[in-house]
């Protein structure tokens, strides 16, 4: 028998892969948020939205990931923007090695604001580091108020949370404040945002969000 | 988690180390969890062993050292014992925010082989 002490990172690959995304993106002075919420929380609507008020004065990009259909990257780029879906084939969660293979294809390159649409998953996506800047929930508000607790460590590792669809609440069970009250449990630095993409209510706030943090990193250079 | 992700990396990881010991046959190989690194160790044992079914390390096991995290009150001090599976960091004497540090290790921490010396190396 032949013991090796090898103590490797598991995920030494992936974190790897992503260390070289972070300091391409630190280089192009690019933008990268990772949005991760359960399936039909609005992650793409949310996109549109924020396309429509931004992109004549920012380049904006998208990273889509499903497990199967173009469907999401086909909305975005009718808006104007150059999106890539990667087709996870069954997977879970984006890994950086797919971010890595997006970015080799060269059309997202320009972008100043790159979005990251992971995979309708509350679980598995938290745990791959893709190179972005900082991770995004959302939750809306027909899913329920007691989603942070239920699904903690997203909500503990993201620094935004965005609750979407806010225009439902009079027709939806949802406190708001215990939701609030639950991420500042789990996260007390974290961001919570209220936005509708459908009424517009809150977008303004979310969109300066993303201006500040890319006048940030680029003053951080 | 992505247990099954999970498998198929410390197996990959693990060959490495078989391969560059040849001839050399895996034994074990021992990996650290962190109780809040979201992986369930029943599941990641079964999923080890679907990964090396079949392959030339079946009937390798898969040792979990389960690593819990540290925690302590800074309002209070106190240093309680984390829940099984509780995330809430909140102290339960107090109820203020805990400060917890460790339990998200995910290593490959040792790999065993067997190493078999009779082996006729071809000249």
């Amino acid at each position: 028998m032949t013991e090796l002490d090898v103590r490797e990172r598991v995920l030494a690959a992936n974190e790897s892969a992503a260390r070289t995304l972070r300091e391409r993106f630190r280089a192009a002075g690019t933008l990268v948020v990772n949005l991760i919420s359960s399936p039909g929380s609005g992650k793409t609507t949310l996109l549109e939205a924020t396309i429509a008020l931004l992109s004549a004065r920012l380049k904006l990009g998208a990273i889509d990931g499903d497990i199967a259909t173009e469907r999401d990257a086909d909305r975005l780029r009718r808006l104007g923007i150059p999106a890539h879906q990667v087709l996870t084939g069954g997977a879970c969660h984006l890994d950086a090695r797919q971010v890595q293979g997006a970015m080799d294809r060269g059309a997202l390159d320009d972008a100043e604001i790159l979005f990251i649409e992971n995979v309708g998953n509350l679980i598995c996506p938290t745990s791959y580091d893709l190179g972005e800047d900082f991770k995004i929930v959302l939750l809306s508000t027909a899913e329920g108020d007691d989603k942070p607790f239920k699904y903690p460590a997203i909500f503990a590792r993201a620094a935004v949370c965005v609750i979407t669809k806010t225009d439902l609440l009079p027709y939806v069970s949802f406190d708001l404040g215990a939701v609030a009250r639950q991420v500042a449990t789990l996260n007390p630095a974290a961001l919570l945002l209220r936005v509708s993409a459908r009424t517009g209510v809150g977008m303004d706030e979310w969109c300066a969000l993303l201006e500040d943090a890319l006048a940030r990193k680029r003053a951080e250079g | 988690m992505h247990e099954l992700g999970l498998a198929t990396e410390i197996h990959r990881r693990a060959r490495v180390h078989v391969e560059a010991n040849a001839p050399a046959r895996l034994a074990r190989v021992v990996v650290a969890v962190g109780e809040l690194s979201a992986v369930e160790p029943d599941l990641l044992r079964f999923a080890w062993q679907a990964v090396t079914e079949g392959s030339a390390d079946d009937g390798a096991v898969l040792e979990i050292d389960w690593c819990v995290a540290r925690q302590q009150c800074m309002s209070c001090g106190e240093t309680p014992a984390r829940a099984t599976g509780a995330w809430l960091p909140l102290c339960p004497r107090c109820g203020e925010p805990l400060r917890v540090e460790g339990g998200t290790e995910l290593d490959l921490v040792r790999v065993i082989l067997t190493i078999d010396e009779h082996v006729e190396m071809s000249p």
